[in-house]
């Protein structure tokens, strides 16, 4: 056997043009694989972490019984809410968790009434994550001492014919089911390219939503922002360990819609990247078939000089998997390199089309993911066929009668 | 050429199961784009057709004033005795369909809870409101002289609590900027499939709109479907009028064409990684077959072929061995094209519960996408194999002729 595995060793390494020729072919088409996949994951993350990010975070804790009240958000303040906090942000892939009051209520003016979310934010924190702080059309965004000033979207700011500047009044149903009417004055307005959300949501600073709503020091959600898109569980996992006793749901819990839909592409996209698979592998079959045709007359003298059908086989098999294996790390490394590179440069796909106008779920430039598994995926995968595609030419060869093996041209 | 044409057929022909292979590998990677083009634009082309029968219509006729973001129906915006102004447009042709629609901003508010809804005030009778009927989960339509009925979505009833027969206070903003309110009961429960418009979107009889709105015999617009899309342009300079503005289906879709540019860029990143791949299986089997017969080009070249005129012979082979591989490959595309086009691919085992339009997506090759993408691999088919070709033109004839294969 070692002696085996010694001649082809050696027959690899005769061939050196062949062998580094097929390797790298394979090392490429597995680059080309991992960048599918990545430029797949990428756009997924870059549509949907950004709607994650709009419609409500990764990750929210509240308080027990919140899920219960039938009602879309309750006011349920949270026990120990910094310990929550600081829990979830030991994670290394958490960028922040933020605590917010999140409530109903109905903001008036002459042009009529609009029902809408309120939410009080910590403004440094989610200065850096939010999409909406990202996104003032005019104005500003809150800072963390504003008092009774809001932020609002545009289509709000359309309905209502408002400006900043303007001052409009709010009502929100404070703790004990009291109504708490205020005028606020309008700082900024945002522009996400969402309707929905533009007309439903208004934002102000955490201390001053605690003041309005009777929640002296406490809030009634913990929202975790995560890097990417199936980094939640564990945090998840270690917020209820350390800290038992709260409801904690992820973006998959409290938007299914967008799990759904998200889970309907990203199989689609794994059927193509299968047919992709199949591709390279009728290339990397055909390489290797056509490297071992080329040998029937060295198989024949192998033969004549005695070495079994079965220990011929497995010789080629041999060379087979060891150039398998070759063209699986070098893919690896390139898809590696490949990806890396894009997922720091990004990559620029504004110039392939005419798009005039971003909405801000959607950026100009997308990062390719690096998804470690797919890419152990195809290395083994691309290996087995190098060593499939072998050990068929190999077989009919050592079939032969050495003789006629040896005439062959 | 003649004679190019009929040396390469024979190479290809020597080496039979290469060939096949290499074809095959090509034709997969034309099949698997075309494929891909199709579910792409079936997706786009059956959200844009949800979106025009549920939300927008092929053409809507606006006051001249009016604004959609508002949502207002302060007089001055609206169309005055809107039912006649449909029955002129449906008296056209080309329309299917022509039906007055109001539209107002409220609220929705059970017990404590609120949520911000637009109000659609719609004649029960016409046929513009299928998608709808068609999507009633439980309950009726409300008819058309119910005065206290209210036709809700699935996620809003959901959110609030609420089943069929049971009440809800309704806010409206009204013509002249106050605000009223009122009891309904819920007569009806339906999905569209589409979760964001369910959960914003509340319907009233056209005549209690108006009334309860205060906008009297007006409506906010005329929702106009046409027999063919197509027609669009024709039919909306037909009815163009300095009282009214007429709007078509891209102007009242930015997003959704926006949308289509996006995916077109996003295609033609995965195109081209899909055809990296195949012109590297190609570009690699050329240059083995260019090593593999160093002593076949080495007597060619010796019986005096020049550099240029092996260049010539493997591109000439590439080429065939292209349009081999692209015919077969146009042939799978189109199949798989043809037959998910036709029945669709289920998503349903998803878990997707109450998508009623969006539960399969049917695949569309249009022509465009099929000449762009077929031209789009011969070229790089071709431009992968000049470097082979290049590769067999530079060896020298008598080393070439001693070459061990």
């Amino acid at each position: 056997m070692s002696t085996i595995i010694k001649i082809a060793w050696r027959n690899v390494w005769r061939q050196r043009r062949r062998t580094l020729l097929i390797a790298a072919a394979m090392g490429f088409i597995m680059a080309l694989l991992v960048l599918f996949d990545g430029v797949i994951a990428g756009f997924e993350q870059s549509i949907y972490g950004n709607a994650i990010q709009l419609l409500g975070g990764n990750i929210q804790v509240h308080a027990p019984g919140y899920s219960e009240k039938t009602g879309q958000n309750p006011l349920l303040p949270l026990a120990n809410p910094d310990g929550v906090v600081q829990v979830a942000e030991s994670n290394p892939n958490t960028v922040v968790a933020a605590k917010r009051i999140v409530t109903g209520g109905l903001v008036t003016n002459r042009e009529g009434a609009f029902s809408v979310s309120i939410i009080g934010v910590e403004t440094d924190k989610e200065s850096i994550i939010s999409p909406v702080a990202a996104n003032i059309s005019s104005g500003r965004y809150l800072n963390p001492d504003d008092g009774d000033l809001i932020v609002i979207g545009q289509g709000l700011a359309t309905a209502m014919d408002i400006t900043v500047g303007d001052r409009i009044t709010m009502a929100g149903g404070a703790l004990h089911a009291q109504t708490r009417q205020r005028t606020m004055t309008v700082v900024g307005i945002f522009d996400v390219g969402v309707p929905t959300v533009e007309k439903n949501t208004i934002y102000m600073s955490l201390t001053e939503a605690q003041s309005l709503f009777g929640l002296d020091g406490q809030v009634t959600e913990v929202v975790v922002s995560m890097e990417q898109i199936g980094q939640e569980p564990p945090v998840v996992t270690r917020i209820n360990k350390e800290m038992p006793g709260y409801e904690v749901e992820t973006w998959v819990n409290s938007m299914p819609e967008l799990k759904k839909t998200m889970d309907m592409k990203l199989s689609t996209m794994s059927v193509f990247g299968v047919i992709l698979m199949g591709v390279a592998a009728i290339g990397i079959l055909n390489l290797l078939m056509m490297a071992v045709f080329e040998r029937t007359r060295e198989i024949g003298v192998i033969g004549a000089l005695g070495l079994k059908p079965r220990e011929i086989t497995l010789l080629f098999l041999l060379e087979g998997i060891l150039i398998g294996v070759m063209g699986a790390v070098l893919g690896t490394v390139l898809g590696l390199a490949l990806t890396g590179m894009l997922g720091i440069v990004g990559l620029d796909y504004s110039q392939f089309a005419d798009l005039t106008e971003y909405t801000a779920l959607i950026t100009g430039k997308i990062y390719p993911e690096f998804l470690p598994l797919k890419v152990l995926n195809h290395a083994i995968t691309l290996a087995v066929i190098a060593a499939l595609a072998a050990l068929y030419p190999a077989r009919e060869a050592a079939r032969r009668e050495p003789a006629e093996a040896l005439h062959y041209v | 050429m003649m004679n190019y044409l009929k040396m390469a057929f024979r190479n290809l022909g020597r080496n039979r199961r290469r060939t096949v292979l290499s074809a095959l590998a090509l034709s997969i990677g034309l099949a698997l784009i075309l494929f891909i083009a199709a579910f792409y634009e079936g997706e786009v082309r059956s959200s844009m057709e949800s979106t025009l029968r549920l939300d927008s219509g092929h053409i809507q006729i606006r006051g001249a004033d009016y604004d959609p973001d508002k949502l207002s129906v302060a007089w001055e915006y609206l169309i005055e005795n809107p039912e006649q102004v449909a029955a002129q447009v449906e008296a056209l042709d080309q329309v299917q369909v022509a039906t007055p629609r109001l539209i107002a901003s409220g609220i929705v508010a059970v017990r404590d809870e609120s949520s911000g809804v637009q109000i659609m005030g719609v004649d029960p009778a016409s046929s513009a409101n299928d998608p709808y009927r068609e999507g009633m989960i439980s309950g009726n339509f409300p008819t058309a002289d119910d005065r206290e009925g209210i036709l809700i979505g699935l996620p809003l009833a959901e959110n609030l609590g609420l089943e069929v027969g049971d009440q809800l206070n309704l806010l409206v903003n009204t013509s002249n900027g106050t605000v009223d309110e009122q009891l309904f009961t819920v007569r009806g429960i339906f999905t569209t499939g589409v979760t964001i418009y369910d959960k914003g979107t509340v319907f009233l009889p056209l005549a209690k709109a108006q009334a309860f709105s205060g906008a009297e015999n007006r409506a906010s617009f005329i929702f106009i479907l046409l027999k063919d899309r197509e027609q669009t342009d024709s039919v909306a300079a037909a009815l163009q009028s300095p009282n009214y503005q007429v709007k078509t289906w891209t102007e009242l879709n930015e997003i959704l064409v926006f949308l289509e540019d996006f995916s077109n860029a996003y295609l033609f990143i995965l195109n081209l990684i899909v055809m990296g791949v195949t012109a590297t299986v190609i570009v690699n089997t050329l240059v083995m077959a260019v090593f593999e017969r160093t002593r076949e080009i080495g007597i060619l070249t010796a019986i005096g072929m020049k550099g240029r005129q092996i260049i010539a012979l493997f591109l000439v082979e590439a080429g065939v061995l292209a349009l081999i591989g692209l015919a077969f490959g146009l042939l799978l595309g189109w199949g798989f094209s043809a037959y998910f086009g036709k029945f669709g691919i289920y998503f349903g085992d998803l878990g997707i519960s109450g998508m009623l339009l969006e539960d399969r997506i049917y695949t569309y090759l249009t022509l465009e996408d099929t000449i762009n993408l077929t031209i789009f691999s011969f070229i790089i088919t071709i431009l992968a194999s000049l470097y082979p070709a290049r590769l067999a033109s530079r060896m020298e004839p008598v080393e070439a002729l001693h070459g061990s294969n």
